[in-house]
Formats: structure tokens, C-alpha cells, sequence
């Protein structure tokens, strides 16, 4: 890359020091994450969520119903194959609300992982015709899985009460958990959105990860099945501790909190930050690679 | 002149793209393209889409910006809207920015048309409470008022993209950047959104646009750029940089006006381009006044004769033409020889003479394209030769007609008779009897 050769620039005749003077120069190695923009562009971050939200179950003719219809049937899947032919070990909790409460945070993670990490090249038209904050892609991304998966969420009590585990006060922390699990899914999904512009591979790998990593997490299974010597490396992963947590939440299974759990967040505030970094370097030349 | 007259600023401002793909093909390019930075790169391997770019726009002013396809006009749009980033240089904008790189931006077709304006609107940069105040005024500018709680899938492509204009219309940024917008829409529409540009740059603002429209250009802005292969070529006026444009896509010369000074006699076996890559069977050509002097030099309503010197050629029915072609390389005269009856069998040499009786043509440099081939009769031909800028001469007005609208090149100057009765007509329009039969207020004497 040439680069900016500042001295031999001559005089612009623009004064730089005004405030509403924009400055356009080639891209800096420095990141750059403006915050005081997306602050001012709320209402299109706004707009971007509803838009999501109302395309996604637009000319169905069950409309909203699916988000309702996909969960549900899913469960059904599950609980029949697991719980009810091959019989998985769910530490004596009924299988149908044992899995539905570790599926709950997971598809909100997963779900979020892949808007995420899609979210720059899903909008390359936009993006490469209008200039706003790419950030603001990333949260309306996450902002319509949250919203999704509260709708989960909300399924996931009455499958519970109907199986006469009624809701506690504990569970007013559960919108919490799930920000915190929202975010492990943005910081994992930052860290390819960028990437994902340039080699196309990334969308099925992360799928190919993704399933993996369901497996890896005491979601289908209890984590009780793990042998304790791999104990504490298995207890690194954030996922299994949102599972572990929605599960004492809603159905007063034992948590037992390890040093793993402080070790799993650093792990996430790491790569959430890292991952913050990254897009804002890389989204700068998205439209040049794409 | 102080700073805060200019808008846009722009210094040594370029755009250079990765071409992996220049050396070779294998395995080596892949690795290039992929992992730029570990592969080493070569000057060559770089593609400059815009380079060393100075540009001053003032505020208020209408900028032009033309250019061949893949002159570099878009990629300068794109990044004075922020979409991509210069390698390269910098470049300063004053105040709030709108740019509309493409008509119906942000539109989502499932999404109904009052939807979409919102968000349109917000991509654009307009807060929703203005968007709302002049929803009414939008929807009106666009006239699709039926259907705007319709899906714009279901939109002809014509409400789709007047909607989407109308949107962008409303945009009260201090600097508008337009790539192509004026070709949507029906004639009308055209006019509508041109209105529109010229009211924006009325109340001060500064607008950049693109246009493959030489006339959109010329009638729109002050001053415009030409770019060609991603260098400024040009800067000045509208009407030079349009000329200029229009020569170079036509293949003639650089200068900027006709150079007169050929006595009436040009060589064309020499380094004249030629449109075809056939043999070069039209050997000179000059021009002569009535007595027969040669000159460049006519005045309208003058006698022209054009002759043409051609050798080495076998065909039996041959056709001879000129045109006649403006400073902006539109035709405005075409002399075929097989308007009146073709030539009949040619010699294998020879001179072919074309006597145009009139020159009816407004004052201006002119350029004259000679062309030869093979007549099949009807309106059927074949091109076998064929010289651009054969010879370029002027023609000076020299009284055939006076008062105002005598400005250069202006098209077709013709002397005509007027008279004016004193007696009330009824409307033209409302007499559709012929206008001989009641005694029509123009009249031959």
C-alpha cells in the first residue's frame, strides 16, 4: 500500500479545525469505533431492528406464528429422540424442559454468532452504496436475536409451569443472562464478520462449529456425564455456564460455581473487546474486498 | 478567498485495487488475492482506479464529473461518500453530506412503500420527525399515493424509482452527491428532478454529479471535471469539458477546438484515425468555395464543395458520404451520394465531388467525416472506409441572419418569413380546418 505521503500534501482550502468539516484519508492502522455517530444514528439502529424483524415473516402465511412454531417443533425432535428412544441421562429433571432450558441460551448464541458474523455481507448492497457506522449492523443483528430469543424464553416458562416447575424471582435475572449470553455470541461473530467478506469459507465452517460446540456444551445431556478430570477445562466454555444458570433458574438445579467461571468471562470480555477491534479495522476496506 | 467559500477540497486523491490476478494465474495468484500480506507485491500488480485527484468545488456550485466507463467518476463519488477509503491522499467536506449513489438504496422489496421511506430516508440521513413532516410532500413529488402501503416488490419499476427519488429529493445535506440519478424516470420525471438539482443548488448547496448525459451536464452545471483512466484530464466549464468528452468519444482530436489552418487540403494516407481498420481507399479530401478556391472559411448560406481523392479500390457500386459534425461531435449534416441516385461504376482512381448548394449551418468549428463503401441498393451498404475527422473548417454567420439567437451552434440557420395580421384568430386548436382555407396568419409571400 502507498502510503499518505503527508508532507508533500499541499494546503487544502478547507480549514480542518471546524467541527463540521469531514475528513476523508486513507485508512488508518489505528481502529476507530464511533461511538458519538452511532449515538446520533439511533433511529436508523432503530429502523435497521424493526426492518429485520418485519421481513423475517413477511408472505407467510402463518406470519409470526413461526416464532412460536420453530422452537416448539424442535423441542419435539429432540425430546423424542433423545429423551424418549435413546434416553440421555438428565439427572432426573423430565428430558423435554432439561434440554428446552440449555437450548434456549444456545440458540440465542448460535443465532447470534451467525447474524453477526453475516451481518456485513448480507448488507454488502447497503453498505457499498451508503456510508453510516457498520456497528450499527452488528447490534440490529443482535439486537432482533435477542428479541427472538426472549420470545424462547417466554415458551420456555410455560413448558416448564406445565411441567410444574412454576417461575421464581430468581428468574427476573434471566433477561440479564441472556445479555451476557448475547454478547459472547457478538464477540465470537465480530471476530468473522469481516472475515467473512473476503473468504466465503467462513459461513460453513462456523456452521460445522457451531454443531460442534453444541455437543461440547451440557445442552442435550447433563455435564454431569463429563469425566472430572476434564472437569475444569470443560467448564471454560461461557456456554456451559449460561446453561448451567438457566437451568437453576428455572428448575432449582444445583449450580456449583468454580474459579472457571471468572476465567470463562475474562475469555469473553477478551474477545469481545479484541473482536470490537478487529471489525472496526477490517470494515473500513469490507466494500474492497468484498 | 477565504476558506469558507469551498465545500469540497480534495488533495492528491487516489484509489489503487489489488489486481492478483495481472501475473499469472495458478496457485501463486491465489495466494496473492487472499493473503496480500504475506505474497509480494509488485507496482503492477496494482490497478488505479483514481489517481492524484486536486479538486476545489465552491459552495453553491454544480459540479460535473464525466467520463468514459471505468474513468474513475464513480470510485471518486464513493469515496467522498465515505463508502470506500482512499489509498492515498485526503479529501475535506464542509457540513452535512448526502450522497445518492444509486436510486432506491436501503428499499427492502417486501417492505411497503411508506415503510421504506423511512428507512430510505434514514440511510440518507434525515431524522424521522422530518421524514414524517414531509411525508405528505414525498409521497406527492413521487405520485404513487395508491399504492404506498403496497409491498415495492409489487411496484412497476417506474413508481419504484420515482419513490425512491423523491425520497433523496427532500434531502437537506450541504453537499449532494449524485451518481446517475437523472437517467430514471420518463422525460418528465426528468425534468421534475433536474428542477429539483438546480432549486438545491439555488439555496446555497453544493451538488457533484455524475452523468453520462452530456446534455444533463451541460445544462445543469457551471463547471465540470472529465476524467479518462482515472487521471483529471479537465477542469473548466461545462461546455469545454463536454466538447471535450464528446470528441474523445469519437475518436477526435485532442485539441480543444478544430484547427483551421489546412488550406482546405488534407492528406488522409497519413496518421488520420480511422473508424474502420480497412484499407485506406480515401486518399485526401479538400474543400472549395463556388469559383472553386480552396478554403476553410464559409459563410452560411455559401456553396460548398467537397472533394475526395480516393485510389485502390475494386468495388463496382460504390457509395460516397459526408457528415457534417459540431464542436460536441454531433452530426448535424449528412450528405450521402445515394440520396439523389448512386454514382454509377467508379474507376480504380479518381476524384468523387460533392456540391452541397447551401450551407445552412449556424456559425462554429465544424468537423467533416468522410465515409466509403459498397452500395447494395435500397438501404443497404457496407462501410469500407471510413476517416473521423477527415478535414475541420468554420463557418461564420456573416449576417445571413440577424437579431437575437445567432450565438454559436445553435443547429440549422434558415431564413424564414413572418407576418402578423391584426385580426383575433380563433385557437389553432380549436380550428382544426387547414389554416390555407381561412386565411392563415403564415402565409409564403
Amino acid at each position: 500500500m502507498l502510503e499518505p505521503t503527508s508532507t508533500s500534501l499541499q494546503q487544502t482550502l478547507i480549514d480542518t479545525t471546524d467541527a463540521n468539516v469531514i475528513v476523508i484519508e486513507a485508512s488508518r492502522v489505528a481502529p476507530r469505533i464511533p461511538f458519538a455517530e452511532i449515538y446520533r444514528q439511533r433511529e436508523l439502529l432503530g429502523l435497521f431492528i424493526r426492518r429485520q424483524l418485519a421481513t423475517r415473516y413477511r408472505q407467510m402465511a402463518l406470519g409470526i406464528a413461526w416464532m412460536l412454531l420453530e422452537p416448539l417443533a424442535q423441542l419435539l425432535l429432540i425430546s423424542v429422540v433423545f429423551g424418549m428412544l435413546l434416553r440421555v441421562e438428565s439427572n432426573g429433571y423430565p428430558y423435554t424442559v432439561y434440554a428446552f432450558a440449555g437450548l434456549t441460551p444456545w440458540w440465542l448464541f448460535s443465532r447470534t454468532v451467525l447474524a453477526v458474523a453475516g451481518c456485513l455481507q448480507d448488507n454488502l448492497p447497503l453498505i457499498s452504496k451508503v456510508y453510516f457506522p457498520r456497528l450499527l449492523l452488528v447490534l440490529a443483528a443482535a439486537a432482533r436475536e435477542y428479541v427472538d430469543g426472549l420470545v424462547a424464553f417466554v415458551l420456555l416458562l410455560i413448558t416448564a409451569a406445565s411441567f410444574g416447575f412454576l417461575p421464581s424471582v430468581k428468574l427476573l435475572l434471566a433477561p440479564l443472562v441472556m445479555v451476557l449470553v448475547s454478547l459472547t455470541g457478538v464477540s465470537i461473530g465480530l471476530w468473522f464478520a469481516a472475515v467473512m467478506v473476503r473468504f466465503r469459507d467462513v459461513r460453513p465452517a462456523l456452521g460445522v462449529a457451531l454443531q460442534a460446540g453444541m455437543y461440547a456444551t451440557p445442552i442435550l445431556y447433563a455435564a454431569t456425564l463429563v469425566p472430572p478430570t476434564l472437569r475444569e477445562f470443560y467448564q471454560l466454555n461461557p456456554m456451559l455456564w449460561a446453561v448451567e444458570i438457566f437451568r437453576w433458574l428455572l428448575l432449582d438445579a444445583p449450580l456449583v460455581l468454580t474459579r472457571s467461571l471468572p476465567l470463562a468471562l475474562a475469555l469473553v470480555a477478551v474477545t469481545l473487546i479484541s473482536g470490537l477491534l478487529v471489525f472496526s479495522t477490517q470494515e473500513q476496506v469490507t466494500v474492497d474486498v468484498q | 478567498m477565504s476558506s469558507s467559500d469551498y465545500a469540497i477540497s480534495v488533495r492528491n486523491l487516489g484509489k489503487r485495487y489489488l489486481m492478483p490476478h495481472r501475473r499469472g494465474r495458478g496457485w501463486r495468484a491465489h495466494l496473492r488475492e487472499f493473503f496480500p500480506a504475506f505474497a509480494e507485491q509488485r507496482e503492477d500488480d496494482y490497478f488505479c482506479a483514481l489517481c492524484d485527484l486536486d479538486l476545489d468545488v465552491k459552495r453553491g456550485e454544480i459540479l460535473g464529473d464525466i467520463g468514459h466507463n471505468g474513468s474513475g467518476k464513480s470510485t471518486l463519488l464513493k469515496l467522498l461518500s465515505r463508502v470506500t477509503l482512499p489509498t492515498p491522499g485526503r479529501a475535506l467536506l464542509r457540513g452535512r453530506v448526502g450522497s445518492l449513489l444509486e436510486v432506491g438504496t436501503g428499499f427492502h422489496p417486501d417492505l411497503t412503500g411508506r415503510e421504506n421511506v423511512f428507512m430510505a430516508g434514514a440511510l440518507l440521513g434525515l431524522p424521522q420527525r422530518e421524514i414524517r413532516a414531509r411525508f405528505a410532500a414525498i409521497v406527492d413529488f413521487s405520485g404513487v399515493e395508491q399504492f404506498i402501503d403496497m409491498p415495492v416488490k409489487r411496484y412497476s419499476s417506474g413508481m419504484y424509482v420515482r419513490l425512491a427519488y423523491a425520497v433523496a429529493s427532500t434531502l437537506e445535506s450541504d453537499i449532494l452527491i449524485l451518481d446517475e440519478v437523472l437517467a430514471v424516470g420518463d422525460a418528465a420525471f426528468r425534468e421534475k428532478s433536474q428542477a429539483n438539482i438546480e432549486k438545491v443548488a439555488h439555496d446555497g448547496r453544493t451538488v457533484l454529479l455524475v452523468s453520462h448525459n452530456p446534455r444533463a451536464v451541460t445544462s445543469i452545471c457551471q463547471r465540470a471535471i472529465v476524467l479518462d483512466g482515472g487521471r483529471c484530464v479537465f477542469q473548466g466549464t461545462a461546455e469545454a469539458a463536454v466538447a471535450l468528452y464528446l470528441r474523445n468519444l469519437h475518436g477526435l482530436e485532442q485539441s480543444t477546438t478544430p484547427t483551421t489552418d489546412n488550406n482546405g487540403f488534407q492528406n488522409l494516407t497519413s496518421d488520420k484515425k480511422r473508424v474502420t481498420d480497412a484499407q485506406s481507399v480515401l486518399r485526401w479530401v479538400s474543400l472549395h468555395q463556388a469559383e472553386g478556391i480552396r478554403t476553410t472559411q464559409f459563410c452560411t448560406g455559401d456553396t460548398m464543395i467537397v472533394r475526395i481523392g480516393y485510389a485502390g479500390t475494386n468495388v463496382r457500386w460504390p457509395y460516397f458520404a459526408v457528415f457534417l459534425l459540431n464542436d460536441f461531435a454531433e452530426r448535424v449534416a449528412t450528405f450521402q451520394s445515394t440520396h439523389a441516385g448512386e454514382i454509377g461504376a467508379i474507376a480504380h482512381a479518381g476524384v468523387v465531388e460533392c456540391f452541397v448548394p447551401q450551407l445552412l449551418l449556424g456559425e462554429g468549428a465544424y468537423w467533416l467525416m468522410s465515409d466509403f463503401g459498397e452500395y447494395h441498393g435500397g438501404t443497404l451498404a457496407t462501410c469500407l472506409d471510413c476517416v473521423g475527422n477527415a478535414i475541420n473548417f468554420r463557418i461564420t454567420l456573416n449576417g445571413y441572419v440577424g437579431g437575437v439567437g445567432v450565438s454559436s451552434y445553435q443547429g440549422r440557420v434558415q431564413r424564414t418569413r413572418w407576418q402578423a395580421t391584426a385580426t383575433v384568430l380563433p385557437m389553432a386548436i380549436e380550428s382544426p380546418a387547414p389554416p390555407s382555407s381561412r386565411d392563415a396568419d403564415v402565409k409564403p409571400q
